[in-house]
């Protein structure tokens, strides 16, 4: 080695404390140490001069520079090595400004030993240097700009017209950004949309560049110069075809806050930022399936018919209600309501009552529609087997798809266990009559009295009736057999039987004491409908429940047991029937054990366990038994190839066919437990996508909807809702109603329901009401749009992604989010907007009266130490409240504006001018603090102050509060801070290369940063910076191509064993093992990024790092 | 100079020493026994250094990281980490105190952490006697390099 020593004195600063003389003796007589000289300053151009001079005279291979860190200097002395043709990696440094003199400057002789290891260590390291290969890469002359705020637009516009595609990235459903937010703009209160709409339009119409609005970057990886980029793009559900009109906006019922308008005031589902907005095409913001709709067994969207209860708008919600599911009005009443159990809104106090909401739309609204029959389409016809709730739908679904379709019924009458299983007081025969009829009114034939296997058979219907296929829903119409001693003595009933012949007319004995064993809904059905009997027949009424378990434990609906009781019901819980006991063939009682209560079993209930000796009679004339039913199998006959199995029909569980081609069957007879209404509706439904099918011969219904994930409301709206509670309806009292079989429950009136449906929190925010895509008149709404995902290739990436206010919430004395009247200067930027909500008028929210006297204050959430704000100043704000204070006093002289400040700070052009203008007009500055802040009964706020100035403490009342957020980064920025791998520093902005020297450069090459995404600044500074940005990213793509990096990994052949710890060690996948004999590691050298650490776990020292190998490591390390 | 305590610092480019620049820009004191080895990530850092270093002349060594979760090629300080582990466990089999081998970690904007880290490595290791080697019986640089990456895989 030939290395030549150059040691810089920095002007004094190393040569202050570090004797150079002595430090060159040292480097003299240093191994390979040809030339030594001392320089004020090596960076200059006399430190250049010397290194050719050695280079030339001396001949040497090696230059070894003792200055500052090479954090600072490295690259220039790197490429004096490469000019002077000495190659890569032929300059050694050791840093003796940082790494010595300024941190030893009171131990001068310490410091000098320091120096000369230091310099030892380079020397020691520059014999194990030797030249790195580069490599040529080919640049892509494209550019991704992530942000399309006033910065991003700047940068991306600048680059375009310089003949370089631009990808602008946009997650809002528009751009613009921060800027399109704000009224006026200072020093010149310019209208920001005035200055802002020219931009937006001509970045709309640059051919090069290609705007991508409600997208985020996924991924970004590969080299500088050929960035491998992933968009995912969300679904807008707005076609281009959108003409803009907001038509769509109008209708539509759900209302939530504006984030636009920084919640000041509420916009739609389906919504566009602002009148200006790029793309101007409206977008629904659509979150998913509400909880309500994902418990739903027909995927009803109750968001959807609740929100247009909630607008007066039943015509519309019975629509939603009523198109999944034919028995709206059944429904509101007995179903089991799942969408309730789910509804968010419980959380916060109770469900909304939305099986009362069906109700009311379907009762207001059902009798007024008139039904035309269905189009017939397709010359099928499709027999169905059983007038009950899945057959009945079954028909209705087929009928509307064009077939002609026939309904068997045994009995006398439809509905299945709709009609026959339910009393009437829970479930009016008319009500039920009038949705069958609905269906029947579509062209549905119905046969009463036709029992399958005795009056028609299935062979026959497939055979000489000429059925193409046939759907079997008939249910489960006889009882469970009950092994209970005394279970056949008269005077013993199953619930399913006598509910049956109450609902046809009858009146059978109740007796006079009767029990009901079970403690499900059939259960309460039947021992209500005992105690109408008995009160029939003129008796005290004298009806016992027993159920095995607890009450908790109980399946039947827990506002219906209160009911019962109400009626006169005595339950006995945690009992065991052991025998019904008789005399001469008739009950006289039962035999009864105690239970207590064991360990929860499978299904997570707690198992009962008879007590000994604990058991008593209960003296009973009536037992009625409600555990269960089970099929009848008369259709068997003559119904060849189906068969049954564990009491239910076989079927295919993804066609829904039975075991016989051409007949399908759903239901409780299909079922794998029992079904509820809603859940046999949900199989008539399946039942008749699946005959389609097959019919069609192709797949073309979905027979199982897939379910979304529930969405709901973030944890901070959520803890915004203010609680109360459900409303009421109204019932009829208990002494009359339970002598009649009248309803029991009345119903919401119009007033009652629209009062209800406003409690919903609107989970999905869109409805998925439809009402939008109804009055669309370009048919731009498009429901079928899914995320997508886009790769693209770019060179170079600006990271435009902005700031957010500071979250004044978190300064609780201040009431932000407490106090009606006490707003962020954000806010008060919409307020004074003439496009704002208020079109330009600044009225308080508590009274919509516009303020007297209002008071501004500065530094909230910056310049703070106390922990819960910035330490640093939002540079903005001080000018930010003085334009406010000036427009308000333009639009009304006689306001009172007071500014509370830390201190002022108006060093940007003109705006200390400007500043002076604005006092000038009457505004108040008082350098002040405020204590806390205390809202009135008024709304108005009184305001503990001390000037600063003067010491004073003053308590003063204001009409407004203005408080003036600093800023910080945005959640978009410290995404894709995380996304691009580039560091963020203090309130997570984006840390620039060198904060003088390298303003627009991130820590990655490539990759540069524009506007308040770096820091707090002012427009005019962020055009600046998104300019300078695309300047550098220019500068870097018109090459054209890039060399390779020298500090890259490599693998020496000799040594490679093969292990492959490499190739899963690297980070960015650079690394990989060549395939069959001989394999060994290679090193891609434009992806790798040289960190090293696949040469840290190499076993043999193979891999080695270019300028970091394991030799240039510990020689440096272990130099004395 | 004999009897001067020496430990050598490998800090990460991205952070340490970035945080060294600028502690040393504002003049903060540090003690002089610590000297900084650039390394671009401390997951370049493997066993064979440290203990070449400690072998040769160091009393002890210390590795200077990112903060855990913040690396810039993702994980290579946590394999710092595992290595630091390491090779403490080896000195404490062979006899030599472990704590002259330490991890610590911080950001490239916590300059106030750099300098608590090195004043404590300086504390621990002036409390400790100096290391006894033997000059003569150290290989030359470069000829044992694989040798000792050997250790590395043990």
């Amino acid at each position: 080695m030939r290395a030549g020593v150059f040691l810089c004195e920095c002007g004094g600063n190393i040569s202050g404390v570090v004797d150079m003389e002595r430090l060159a003796g040292h480097a003299r007589s240093l191994d390979g140490v040809v030339a030594v000289s001392v320089s004020q300053f090596m960076c200059g151009t006399e430190g250049r001069a010397l290194i050719e001079q050695a280079v030339e005279e001396r001949g040497l291979d090696h230059v070894v520079v003792a200055s500052c860190s090479p954090r600072f200097q490295g690259p220039t002395f790197e490429r004096i090595g490469r000019e002077l043709g000495l190659g890569e990696n032929a300059v050694a440094f050791a840093n003796i400004r940082e790494g010595c003199s300024f941190v030893h400057r009171d131990e001068p002789e310490r410091a000098q030993e320091k120096a000369r290891l230091i310099v030892a260590g380079a020397v020691a390291r520059a014999r194990h240097m030797s030249d790195l290969p580069r490599r040529r890469t080919f640049l892509h002359r494209a550019a991704l700009v992530v942000g399309g705020g006033i910065a991003g637009m700047t940068a991306a516009e600048e680059l375009a017209g310089s003949g370089i595609d631009v990808h602008l990235v946009e997650r809002q459903p528009s751009l613009g950004g921060y800027m399109a937010r704000l009224a006026k703009t200072f020093p010149t209160e310019d209208c920001a949309m005035c200055s802002l709409a020219p931009r937006l339009t001509s970045t709309a119409l640059e051919g090069r560049v290609h705007i991508h609005t409600l997208t985020e970057v996924e991924e970004i990886a590969g080299p500088p110069g050929e960035f491998r980029v992933r968009l995912r793009h969300k679904p807008r559900y707005v076609t281009e075809a959108c003409v803009g009109c907001g038509e769509c906006a109008e209708v539509c019922p759900v209302t939530v806050p504006s984030e636009y308008d920084f919640g000041v005031t509420g916009r739609t589902a389906v919504h566009r930022q602002f009148a200006n907005a790029v793309p101007s095409t409206f977008a629904v913001d659509r979150r998913g399936s509400s909880p309500c709709r994902t418990a739903c067994a027909v995927s009803t969207s109750a968001q959807g018919y609740v929100a247009l209860v909630a607008a007066g708008r039943f015509d519309e919600a019975y629509r939603v209600a009523a198109e999944p599911n034919p028995f709206p009005s059944v429904c509101g009443r007995i179903c089991t309501h799942l969408c309730e159990s789910a509804c968010t809104r419980g959380e916060v106090d109770e469900p909304v009552a939305i099986a009362a909401l069906k109700r009311f739309v379907a009762d207001t609204v059902g009798p007024t529609q008139e039904i035309r029959p269905a189009p017939r389409i397709h010359a099928e016809r499709v027999a169905v087997v059983g007038a009950g709730p899945a057959g009945l739908t079954c028909a209705r679904d087929l009928a509307a798809l064009g077939y002609g379709v026939t309904v068997f019924e045994a009995q006398s009458v439809p509905g299945g266990m709709l009609r026959l299983g339910i009393p009437s007081y829970r479930l009016p025969h008319d009500v039920l009559q009038r949705e069958i009829d609905q269906i029947l009114a579509l062209g549905v034939e119905l046969r009463l009295e036709a029992r399958a296997g005795r009056d028609f058979t299935v062979d026959g219907l497939l055979g000489d009736d000429g059925y193409a296929a046939v759907y079997l829903a008939t249910g489960l119409q006889r009882s469970a057999p009950v092994e209970l001693p005394g279970a056949e003595l008269e005077g013993v009933r199953h619930a399913v039987e006598l509910l049956r012949e109450i609902n046809l007319d009858g009146t059978p004995d109740a007796g006079e004491k009767a029990v009901v064993i079970g403690g499900g809904d059939v259960a309460l059905d039947a021992a209500r409908s005992l105690i109408r009997l008995q009160i029939g027949a003129g008796r005290e009424p004298d009806v016992t429940l027993v159920y095995r378990r607890s009450e908790v434990e109980m399946p039947a609906n827990a506002a219906e047991l209160q009911e019962a009781r109400d009626e006169g019901l005595k339950v006995e819980l945690l009992v065991q029937p052991v025998a019904v006991v008789g005399e001469e063939g008739h009950v006289t009682g039962l035999r009864l054990l105690r239970c207590e209560l064991g360990e929860p079993d499978d299904s997570g209930r707690r198992e009962p366990l008879p007590v000994d000796g604990s058991d008593f009679m209960l003296a009973a004339d009536a037992v009625v038994l409600a555990v269960g039913q089970a099929l009848v199998e008369d259709f068997l006959e003559g119904c060849t190839g189906v068969e049954v199995e564990h009491g239910q029909i076989r079927i295919d569980r993804e066609t829904l066919m039975t075991t016989r081609p051409g007949v399908f069957a759903g239901g409780d007879a299909a079922a794998t437990g029992y079904y509820t209404a809603i859940e046999a509706v949900a199989a008539g439904r399946r039942g008749a996508a699946a005959i389609h099918n097959h019919l069609r011969g192709e797949r073309l219904l979905p027979v199982w909807a897939a379910d979304g994930e529930a969405a709901r409301p973030s944890a901070a709206e959520l803890a915004a809702v203010e609680g109360g509670q459900r409303t009421p309806m109204a019932v009829a009292e208990p002494e009359s109603r339970r002598a009649t079989w009248d309803e029991v429950n009345l119903g919401y009136t119009a007033d009652q329901a629209m009062a209800e449906a406003a409690r919903c929190l609107d989970c999905a925010v869109c409805s998925d009401c439809g009402s939008c895509a109804r009055v669309c008149p370009s048919a731009a709404i498009d429901w079928d749009q899914t995320e997508t995902v886009e790769d693209i290739t770019v060179g170079a990436v600006i990271l435009a992604t902005g700031h957010k206010e500071f979250d004044a919430a978190r300064k609780l004395p201040l009431g932000f989010g407490r106090f009606a009247n006490v707003l962020t200067q954000s806010q008060v930027a919409r307020l004074l907007s003439a496009a704002g909500p208020t079109e330009g008028e600044l009225l308080r929210p508590s009274d919509g009266r516009p303020p007297r006297r209002v008071l501004m204050l500065q530094c909230v959430g910056s310049r703070d130490c106390t922990g819960s704000g910035n330490e640093h100043c939002s540079a903005i704000c001080c000018l930010f409240a003085t334009l406010h204070a000036s427009l308000i006093k333009e639009h009304d002289p006689g306001v009172e504006v007071t500014v509370g400040y830390t201190d002022l700070r108006a060093p940007g052009k003109a705006h200390e001018e400007y500043y002076r203008r604005v006092q000038e007009k009457g505004v108040r500055y008082v350098r002040g603090r405020v204590g806390e802040i205390q809202e009135e009964a008024d709304g108005s706020l009184t305001v503990r102050l001390e000037n600063t100035m003067t010491g004073a403490k003053s308590e003063e009342r204001y009409d407004l509060v203005v408080l003036s957020a600093g800023l910080e980064a945005s959640d978009g920025t410290r995404e894709i801070a995380g996304v691009a791998g580039v560091q963020t520093g203090a309130a997570g902005f984006i840390r620039e290369f060198h904060p003088k020297l390298r303003p627009v450069d991130t820590q990655r090459a490539g990759m540069f940063v524009a506007g308040t995404a770096q820091g707090p600044k002012s427009i005019p500074d962020s055009i600046a910076q998104a300019k300078a940005a695309a300047a550098r990213a220019m500068s870097m793509l018109s090459t054209g191509f890039a060399m390779t990096p020298a500090q890259v990994a490599s693998s020496d052949l000799e040594l490679c064993v093969a292990c492959g710890v490499c190739e899963t060690a690297c980070p960015q996948g650079a690394v990989r093992l060549t395939a069959g004999a001989g394999a060994h590691s290679v090193v891609d050298p434009s992806i790798c990024r040289g960190c090293g650490i696949c040469a840290a776990e190499c076993p043999t020292g193979a891999m080695q790092l270019g300028g970091f190998s394991d030799a240039e490591l510990i020689a440096e390390a272990t130099a004395s | 100079m004999s009897g001067e305590r020496r430990i050598v610092a490998f800090c990460c480019r991205e952070c340490a020493y970035a945080a060294a620049d600028t502690s040393a820009n504002a003049r903060t004191a540090l003690p002089p026994s610590v000297r900084l080895v650039l390394v671009p990530c401390t997951g370049r850092v493997g066993p064979l250094h440290l203990l070449r270093a400690l072998a040769d002349g160091a009393d002890g060594v210390m590795v200077a990281g990112c903060l855990l979760g913040q690396c810039h090629y993702r994980e290579g300080n946590f394999n710092a980490v595992d290595r630091v582990a390491f090779v403490r466990r080896l000195l404490e089999s062979v006899g030599v105190e472990p704590e002259r081998c330490r991890m610590f970690t911080m950001s490239a904007g916590e300059p106030p952490r750099f300098v608590a880290a090195v004043r404590e490595m300086d504390r621990v290791i002036a409390a400790l006697p100096p290391l006894p080697r033997s000059g003569d019986t150290a290989p030359a640089a470069g000829t044992t390099d694989a040798a000792v990456a050997g250790m590395g895989v043990a």
